[in-house]
């Protein structure tokens, strides 16, 4: 399975945002996104999420070479602000999420194994949301995108919000699951695309460009980063 | 404290002229012809420049000016005490209300949040210089009018020009004992969430500043300028307090917390702020569901909104019971009240469409549906699948119609009770068409608010308001059932023609939710 986006454009007046992205993802991969602030990587996420509409170009999935449209089934999409529904109980919010998507999930746990599973505390589960600290409700997010297994997952800086720990383990996480999933993974923290990410991606003057690691070390790797994202 | 004082200035200038700007920018056509670039168009912002000075010196007297041609010179005719002596009783009490309710100080304004917070300007000359330049207004607007209108109403001119000092006396002598209250209890008050004893306080005012001369007791000159000699030495005393006060910094961070300045920013026009929305939510363990999916998610929605969904309809109901009672109670003393209920009745239907339309909750519901719902689930992409959509839709709909219908259906029924026991009409149906139409127009009003929220979703992911075509609309149903008030229509004719439309309008308000709602509800970017 594939993501393709093909020749997609987005402006903002007369702001080219996205001038021309082409690029193929595959399954079983985490993608590194890096660019400069402003580059437009939520833009790009918010374009295959459709929340905006698209100026030009497509974007598709394609399966044992057939091509089909990307239904929001395909889709999880993982903000770094997080976003729960503050009036319900992380428990219901979760019983919610898997009563939507029960059809798609292949081996359906209870609610507590999944909360096992993202290790959050027992006292917490029937707390309201809203009660919810940032990086609680953050983990509480991942969790329903996980548990809905998109074939795509975007992460706009997920792991910034988490404690260490926490963050350590979404990392082992991420690598678990990735082999079913295309994992597409914003970042500014160019460790942690190094470490994490199969490939890395940039998107620098509205073109999206993979950046070949070849026999390079890390720091040299790195070095070919930064070069790639200062080019003007 | 001059500078600081002139930096603020230009500071709240500046941005006064870019949300000028702004606003232009939000007219639907204008907005595709105009660049991002215009807030550095020099023409235009000197434009925007001077129409924001005149909207400050406007704002000196135009408030001054409708406060004491409204609250106090235009209500003098309704008492038969002595004119100059009621224009003087009523300023007196409503400045004490004023003058507790707001102080200017302690408002958590944008500006003060901007300046202060933002960019670290000396809280006590930005505090000292802003307030002075607000008193200084006061006195300024308010003394043509305080002289104007008091001497039409009697007033010698000299009492006509202490009145503003009047009022800038209470205000210090309050403005200080906040800062008393401060120094004593380390908490500084938000005045734009009064007290208890502070909205008590006010009510008694009111009290006695309407309701004394209605008694024929009202102040005179000679207590007047007692009072005032007092306000005056206290005014004093407190001014140098105030002047010399240190710990402004510390009150204003307490003060100025995001979530009031916020609650201030939004709070033109609409109520249910995100923070007030999540006040709104109670959890009570005892209430859980049974159902699934989305009936399951909407119902718990429903169970934890308690507050502004059944709670609030039920208050309504109460209030519009007790109304009811009063008025056939009143039928027992009079005849003349009762042909006249029975004249409105045949006649006023057309009012009552504004009367639907204040009762009616499906505004502020859906307002608190994305606040505290849909603003954080339309990021999921599975929400927006037509299916989810749809369901919850349906969901909601059917609560939002349920929940207006026990106000309605008590009005609709007690109207035709009234009409029944003010002396009946020739026609019978006009029972029937009473219920019917009022119902009708309460089912109209669930369905337009929520087809609207779900054809124009107006918010962002911060919780602003991006449509223009939202803020179109909302105000073209307001002045239409405004209008309304005005127009005398015999009951049946306008009560049938009323029915009809809700009919149409509903099922093609709700084909076209049903076509373009998986479409257009989403996050406005």
């Amino acid at each position: 399975m594939k993501l393709v986006v093909k020749n997609l454009k987005k402006s903002f007046e007369k702001k080219e945002v996205l001038k021309d992205i082409n690029f193929e993802f595959e399954k079983g991969k985490i993608y590194g996104l890096l660019g400069r602030n402003g580059a437009g990587k939520t833009t790009f996420f918010n374009c295959l999420n459709e929340d905006i509409e698209i100026d030009q170009g497509e974007f598709y999935i394609e399966e044992e070479n057939k091509k089909r449209k990307m239904e929001a089934e395909d889709i999880g999409y993982v903000l770094s602000t997080p976003n729960v529904p503050e009036f319900l109980t992380a428990r219901e919010f979760l019983k919610f999420f898997i009563d939507i998507n029960k059809k798609r999930i292949k081996d359906l746990k209870t609610t507590d194994e999944y909360f096992d599973f993202m290790k959050i505390e027992k006292e917490d589960r029937d707390r309201l949301l809203k009660d919810y600290s940032h990086g609680m409700k953050n983990k509480m997010q991942m969790l329903v995108n996980i548990i809905s297994s998109p074939n795509v997952l975007l992460l706009d800086e997920p792991l910034t919000s988490f404690d260490v720990v926490v963050a350590e383990e979404m990392k082992q996480m991420l690598k678990e699951i990735k082999k079913n999933h295309i994992i597409i993974f914003s970042t500014h923290i160019m460790e942690l695309a190094l470490d994490l990410c199969d490939e890395i991606v940039i998107l620098n003057k509205g073109v999206l460009e993979e950046i070949d690691k070849n026999n390079l070390d890390n720091e040299q790797f790195k070095n070919k980063i930064i070069e790639a994202l200062k080019e003007e | 404290m001059i500078e600081t004082f002139i930096t603020s200035f230009k500071l709240k200038n500046t941005y006064r002229a870019n949300s000028i700007i702004y606003s232009i920018k939000q007219f639907p056509i204008i907005r595709k012809i105009l660049p991002n670039s215009l807030y550095k168009n020099r023409g235009l912002k000197i434009f925007a420049n001077i129409i924001s000075i005149i909207i400050e010196l406007i704002s000196i007297f135009i408030g001054k000016l409708l406060y004491v041609a409204i609250m106090i010179f235009a209500v003098l005719s309704l008492y038969k005490t002595n004119k100059a002596d009621t224009f003087l009783h009523i300023f007196t009490f409503l400045t004490l209300c004023g003058g507790v309710l707001n102080t200017y100080m302690l408002n958590p304004t944008k500006d003060k949040y901007y300046a202060i917070v933002l960019m670290n300007i000396n809280a006590r000359e930005y505090g000292l210089s802003n307030y002075y330049y607000q008193l200084l207004k006061l006195v300024v607007g308010f003394l043509p009018f305080t002289i104007l209108f008091g001497n039409i109403a009697g007033l010698p001119l000299w009492l006509g020009i202490t009145l503003p000092f009047f009022v800038l006396s209470i205000k210090l002598i309050v403005m200080n004992y906040c800062l008393y209250d401060f120094k004593k209890t380390k908490k500084a008050s938000n005045e734009n969430l009064p007290s208890k004893f502070v909205w008590s306080f006010v009510g008694i005012c009111l009290l006695l500043a309407y309701g004394l001369p209605v008694i024929n007791i009202t102040i005179n000159q000679t207590i007047f300028i007692c009072v005032f000699i007092v306000a005056i030495i206290l005014g004093i005393y407190s001014f140098v307090k105030i002047h010399n006060f240190n710990d402004y910094r510390k009150m204003y961070k307490q003060i100025l917390t995001t979530s009031n300045v916020y609650v201030i920013q939004n709070n033109s026009g609409t109520q249910a702020m995100k923070n007030t929305s999540l006040n709104q939510i109670e959890l009570d363990k005892n209430y859980t569901s049974n159902k699934s999916g989305f009936a399951y998610f909407h119902d718990l929605f429903v169970k934890r909104h308690r507050k502004i969904l059944t709670k609030a309809v039920k208050k309504q109901s109460v209030i519009i019971l007790i109304i009811f009672v009063a008025v056939i109670i009143g039928f027992q003393f009079s005849a003349e009240f009762k042909s006249k209920t029975n004249n409105i009745l045949m006649q006023y239907l057309p009012y009552f469409v504004f009367i639907m339309y204040c009762i009616n909750r499906s505004s502020s519901v859906t307002q608190a549906m994305f606040m505290n719902c849909d603003h954080s689930m339309l990021t999921y992409r599975i929400y927006r699948t037509p299916k989810v959509i749809l369901g919850i839709f349906k969901e909601r709909l059917k609560t939002l119609i349920i929940i207006n219908l026990l106000p309605a259906s008590i009005i609709g029924l007690g109207l035709a009770l009234l009409l029944y026991l003010s002396g009946g009409t020739d026609n019978n149906l006009n029972y029937i068409i009473l219920i019917v139409s009022i119902i009708s127009m309460s089912v109209f009003f669930s369905v337009h608010y929520l087809v609207m929220y779900y054809l124009l979703q107006p918010y962002n992911v911060n919780t602003e308001i991006k449509s223009s075509t939202y803020r179109v609309v909302q105000a073209v149903t307001y002045f239409v059932c405004y209008y309304m008030i005005q127009i005398q229509l015999p009951t049946f004719s306008f009560g049938i023609a009323m029915i009809v439309f809700c009919i149409l309008y509903s099922l093609i308000s709700l084909i076209l939710a049903y076509k373009y709602a998986p479409k257009t509800f989403k996050l406005r970017i």
